[in-house]
């Protein structure tokens, strides 16, 4: 029987970890979420020789502590499950960084391997790194991997399973001097004296990478003593001890001592810069060439975060993206339609042929297959525009819009901080607002969620497709762009409104890591898209087709039971009934009230609605979007029309999976129905606003 | 001086971060630490900054920015 091991994926952001375990998973993810904003972790399992290997994918991280809810659940997971051993991955190109959390997890106690990521990005600048001295130093194994390049793999999970029983190393081999030493080491060069620099050094330093000053090492050992008197003997005492006198929260609550007669004072800080202390000097002995610039990066920065060019370039490069989505997702649609139009007709057919009544026949053609594969037909804009996303993300060129929107962000006393959640909402709302968990103002965190849904997602790109297709020919792009920017002004309007001016707590200013520009890794992406594209066809699997039958059961029955005639159906009745209030939209037309509401199901099911309702089934070619203009323009539905429900669409009430998430996050039903209500206001608001304005001018 | 006033291209040496701890905190996981080289790459016109230290690039938001205290690093510079 082969063994199970466990191990965990640790690093910190940008540092290649997400590249390196799909490298050895694979598509294989319980759970998937956008690179870089992990907040829940990854699993994935193989084998390999004697041991199936389960590896855990966690969040992203800089440091051990309890101030971030990331950092919070990577420290839980690791001192409480099972996980045998920690693959510490490190960006070589950006070691001293790194280390620093490198330093944290030895501490932890369990076993840790370190991964040395991107080491042809140090290569190419020039810089070596002394492979024999680090793991010395460190008292670890270090393997250098690439997970581009997929090299080193093997070696990485043989160290694994060699290392899972080691609790410390006794490799360690390091002639660590305490700061103060230092200093009078370098005066005294030359002098025969033999004296060690720290009373700790012979016997701690066999034992621990990280060796404190004689200060802290002391109160180090009272602490211990004063947990084994307490508590006996408990895991990871030395780790308990240090956090004790870091005074941390939770440690603190665990193993609750008078901590009065020893620590006075917080350590942390002294234990962060002698942790530095010591990073240094690993750095000064294992770096070659360490000068050496990413000029590359830097040229780049200069173009991409220029203070007059930065905004342009944004608001340019998304434009390119909805081109790109529109232009070369319209040229794979083609090919899609005729795929699901035999499809359709080879259906009709069996039906037919086996006598099928018309009553399963109209539920089938009319309702399944008009609303689901309607939605199909836009798979080729998704997939366009995920590709575009997921390589503006794995570029590194995400964290500096936060940075280049940051100045306008600032004008309405927000942060660019603020800003990442909401781009994120650009593919869905859902993960955007989870990742609002990073703000740790509850105040701010409201904010956000309640804005986040005026981005415009990715559900409601078909909408757009369609109607600006349909009513505005060439300047299709330029209308779908401008439902973008709406959406963005909206959210920043908002939220500009609601801020608090007064406030100046900074917990929430801007403070990101811009990582180095890279060409994107073909790989990641895809096995981003691909779960983004798994995710579309599920939904139009399960919520859409849903929603399909559903709509098709209302505009098939009426208070008379079946009717042929829509307009006596039970939709016609519930949207006749609303439809006056909609008028000022200019959106009067009982149809649209139906298909607006069956797209709170989610949002693709406006378009899958308007199929079922005007039975279209090749809504999304030439002759489908003919036929329905022609339809809509007998009830007097033109191009503001259209406008004005596209501006609805973009920010009336979200989707039920959002509300859900809403709920989940703000624990408050009260919260949640406000948020509805106001979405749904402003929706009225705008799209109002658009058709009379638009009225008047186009009357004049 | 602080961060806010340093010159575009030049490196300076943190004298002191004048902020709560959870931001401190976050600094120093991030390699901003008391003592440590900075250099500053770049500013937008709402006043954050990206800077080089320790190797990585970070962009600091104006509210922090005004809080951290840096000298100039080589005195002989300093006109």
């Amino acid at each position: 029987m082969k063994k199970e091991l466990q191990v965990g994926f640790v690093g910190n952001p940008n540092c290649g970890k997400t590249t390196l375990f799909n490298a050895y998973t694979g598509a294989n993810l319980k759970v998937a979420n956008w690179p870089g904003v992990t907040v829940e972790k990854k699993e994935g399992a193989f084998k390999y020789h004697d041991y199936i290997f389960k590896l855990v994918d966690l969040p992203g991280i800089y440091s051990l502590t309890s101030y971030t809810m990331e950092e919070r659940l990577t420290r839980e997971y690791i001192m409480d499950s099972k996980v045998d051993v920690i693959v510490n991955v490190v960006d070589a190109s950006c070691l001293e960084r790194n280390l620093y959390l490198t330093l944290q997890l030895i501490e932890l106690g369990k076993p840790v391997v370190l991964a040395l990521n991107m080491m042809d990005i140090v290569e190419e600048r020039g810089m070596e790194i002394d492979l024999h001295r680090l793991p010395e130093m460190l008292g670890i194994p270090v393997i250098p991997v690439s997970a581009r390049r997929k090299t080193g793999l093997d070696i990485l999970m043989h160290t694994v399973a060699h290392h899972k029983d080691r609790k410390s190393d006794n490799n360690l081999e390091h002639h660590h001097v305490a700061k103060a030493g230092k200093q009078q080491a370098a005066n005294s060069r030359g002098d025969s004296s033999n004296q060690p620099a720290t009373r700790h050094r012979h016997e701690h330093h066999k034992e621990y990478t990280m060796v404190y000053s004689d200060s802290i090492e002391d109160k180090i050992d009272e602490l211990s003593i004063l947990l084994i008197k307490k508590y006996g003997k408990i895991d990871r005492l030395r780790w308990h001890a240090i956090k004790l006198m870091e005074m941390d929260p939770s440690v603190m609550a665990k193993y609750p001592l008078d901590l009065s007669k020893v620590v006075k004072h917080s350590y942390e800080g002294e234990i962060t810069n002698q942790k530095y202390d010591f990073i240094e000097e690993i750095i000064e002995e294992v770096l070659v060439n360490k000068e050496k610039k990413a000029a590359s990066t830097d040229r780049i920065d200069r173009i991409l975060t220029n203070r007059y060019l930065g905004l342009p370039i944004f608001l340019g490069i998304m434009a390119l993206v909805f081109f790109f989505t529109f232009k070369i997702g319209d040229w794979i649609k083609e090919y899609f339609q005729v795929l699901i139009d035999a499809f359709s007709s080879g259906v009709l057919y069996l039906l037919n042929s086996m006598n099928a009544g018309s009553f399963a026949t109209s539920l089938i053609v009319d309702g399944i297959i008009a609303g689901v594969g309607t939605i199909l037909t836009f798979l080729p804009n998704i997939f366009i525009l995920f590709l575009a996303l997921a390589f503006l993300e794995d570029s590194g060129y995400m964290a500096r819009v936060a940075y280049v929107m940051d100045s306008i962000m600032g004008k309405l006393g927000l942060s660019g901080r603020a800003f990442i959640p909401m781009l994120l909402g650009f593919g869905c709302t859902v993960p955007a607002i989870m990742a609002s968990r990073s703000l740790e103002n509850m105040k701010d965190r409201r904010k956000t969620i309640l804005i986040t849904p005026f981005m415009s997602c990715s559900a409601r790109l078909p909408i757009y497709v369609l109607f600006s297709q349909m009513f505005f020919g060439n300047n299709a792009v330029y209308v779908a762009y401008s439902m973008y920017l709406i959406g963005i002004a909206v959210a920043i309007l908002v939220a500009f409104v609601m801020s608090d001016r007064s406030d100046n707590t900074i917990g929430n200013a801007l403070l990101i890591e811009l990582p180095e520009y890279k060409s994107p890794n073909a790989r990641t992406i895809f096995i981003y898209v691909w779960e983004k594209v798994k995710e579309y066809l599920t939904k139009a699997g399960t919520t859409i087709f849903a929603a399909s039958v559903v709509v098709w059961f209302i505009l098939n029955f009426g208070p008379e039971g079946m009717v042929s005639d829509m307009s006596l159906s039970y939709g016609a009745v519930i949207g006749k009934a609303i439809a006056p209030v909609l008028k000022p939209a200019g959106l009067g037309m009982w149809q649209v009230v139906v298909a607006l509401i069956s797209g709170i199901a989610a949002k693709e099911v406006v378009v899958s609605s308007f199929s079922v309702l005007f039975q279209i089934s090749n809504i999304n070619s030439p002759q489908g979007m003919s036929s329905l203009a022609q339809v809509l323009a007998q009830y007097g539905f033109g191009a503001l029309n259209a406008y004005a429900l596209m501006v609805f669409c973009l920010l009336y009430i979200p989707c039920v999976a959002t509300i859900g998430v809403i709920q989940r996050e703000m624990r408050s039903a009260k919260w949640t129905l406000f948020t509805v209500l106001f979405q749904l206001g402003i929706a009225m608001l705008l799209a109002t606003l658009v058709y009379q304005i638009g009225s008047l001018i186009l009357r004049v | 001086m602080t961060l806010l006033g340093g010159k575009i291209g030049e490196t300076y040496k943190v004298q002191s971060l004048n902020l709560d701890i959870a931001v401190r905190r976050r600094l120093e996981a991030l390699g901003l630490t008391e003592g440590t080289d900075i250099t500053i790459l770049n500013r937008n016109r709402g006043g954050a900054v990206i800077v080089m230290v320790r190797g990585s690039r970070l962009a600091v938001g104006k509210r922090i920015a005004e809080k951290i205290l840096i000298l100039a690093k080589n005195h002989k510079g300093e006109k």
